[in-house]
């Protein structure tokens, strides 16, 4: 797990993401700094759960094919914990099919963005979900 | 004890093409066997699958494996009927994706409930196993069975089983190379710095992609497209030939099998494709073999 954060308060967001590539997370962790929140990366979903069995982020990124288990059976599994059955839940994938969007869609995501993504893509989902999430609804 | 084999029982995609202008590739779906000895692997259970079921009604093995990569129709649609399902003397272990036992059941058996077929799954007399996913390693006698998420719509399955010596890898369904076109599709949409970073997951995710099929001694996958019906059709999950050979160079494979062929090319342009796939190797200096996938086939392993 890799943490990166900017002043924390208790207020401070956290965001999780989970995602095999480095570069990915490495990207996230860019444009964490910019936005001020505790940003939380994994590789995989068993890494994930070290912090996920016991804490709610404020907003979840899942990239769906990974080397183990994938993004959707992973959020199916979380939906099934009272802790995650309403966590916000972005796809990050780039399987941009209309299958996929449908199953994340039964399982509640937020949004679906297909890989690449723009730095501004992942900022702007941020503020809606998780800094400013009063605007989102 | 004779050598472990492998045989194409069905390798067309999408749907069944039984007509007299594609029988000289096949017409059935998906399908392909793997014995070791008296123990049987069947990857897939499209239409293929019902032949292969009334050939082992007749042999003396009781018992199988079957691994779907998917749910799609054309990969399962053999299913409701297969003899050794409805038959009390056969013990058949099922696997797919799913993340539990009862999920793979459940999506295995939707298939044949009212209105869309006359029978459930309570009519097969079989000894029916659901295997539970576990560490994304499975033992079937001698064979060791890997599985990987590949790119196809909906949780899809990668099969890498490793049996004599032997790494064969089985990926019926997969659009190999799909992020590289999505970044030169979108190029205009990102800055210099993004396009640092998007190198990056490219490469990652190439390199990836590979590490599934890297050195395998035979790679069956899909090369659904040709390069003018992948331009219509991308984002379909399928692969144009011309990705899955270069794939197979880059992943060190040795034996290339193309397959999941599309159910609208007959005989004459899958042999075209089969030339061109020839050309690309020479031209990249490869030592690569490529072998049309044809009903039928017996493969020594």
């Amino acid at each position: 797990m890799r943490r990166v954060t900017r002043e924390m308060t208790a207020a401070t967001p956290i965001i999780v993401v989970v995602d095999d590539s480095q570069a990915v997370r490495v990207f996230f962790e860019r444009i964490a700094t910019n936005v001020g929140v505790d940003l939380r990366t994994y590789a995989s979903a068993a890494e994930a759960m070290s912090f996920l069995s016991e804490r709610r982020p404020d907003l979840l990124f899942l990239d769906i094919i990974m080397p183990e288990k994938d993004g959707l059976t992973f959020l199916q599994e979380l939906r099934r914990m009272p802790l995650h059955e309403s966590t916000p839940t972005i796809m990050i994938s780039s399987k941009d099919y209309a299958q996929d969007r449908g199953t994340a869609k039964q399982l509640g995501v937020v949004e679906y963005l297909p890989k690449p993504m723009t730095g501004r893509a992942i900022q702007d989902a941020i503020v809606r979900y998780a800094v400013s999430p009063a605007a989102a609804t | 004890m004779s050598r472990p084999y492998i045989r194409f029982w069905g390798v067309r995609g999408s749907y069944a093409a039984p007509h007299a202008t594609h029988l000289g590739v096949g017409g059935n779906t998906s399908c392909v066997e793997i014995r070791a000895g008296d123990h049987l692997l069947v990857c897939d259970g499209g239409t293929g699958i019902i032949p292969l079921g009334e050939a082992l009604m007749h042999s003396p093995l009781r018992e199988m494996m079957v691994v779907f990569t998917h749910y799609h129709w054309d990969h399962i649609c053999g299913l409701p009927f297969f003899p050794p399902a409805f038959s009390p003397a056969w013990k058949i272990r099922f696997f797919g994706p799913g993340e539990t036992a009862a999920d793979i059941e459940q999506r295995l058996s939707n298939q044949m409930k009212a209105p869309y077929f006359p029978v459930e799954i309570e009519t097969w007399m079989a000894s029916i196993e659901y295997v539970s996913p576990g560490s994304g390693t499975l033992q079937h006698g001698p064979m060791t069975i890997r599985f990987h998420n590949v790119h196809h719509p909906g949780v899809t399955y990668g099969y890498r089983v490793n049996v004599a010596g032997k790494s064969i890898v089985y990926m019926s369904d997969n659009e190999v190379a799909y992020l590289k076109t999505s970044i030169e599709r979108r190029a205009d949409e990102f800055d210099d710095d993004e396009h640092h970073i998007l190198a990056s997951i490219e490469r990652e995710e190439r390199l990836s992609e590979i590490a599934a099929v890297k050195g395998a001694d035979i790679l069956i996958h899909d090369a659904q497209y040709t390069p003018c019906d992948y331009e219509r059709k991308r984002g379909w999950g399928h692969s144009c030939y011309v990705d899955t050979v270069n794939f197979a160079i880059d992943a060190g494979v040795k034996s290339l099998y193309l397959y999941h062929h599309d159910p609208t090319y007959d005989d004459a342009k899958v042999d075209e494709i089969h030339r061109d796939c020839e050309r690309l190797i020479l031209e990249r200096g490869a030592t690569l073999e490529c072998v049309v996938a044809r009903e039928g086939m017996v493969v020594e392993i």
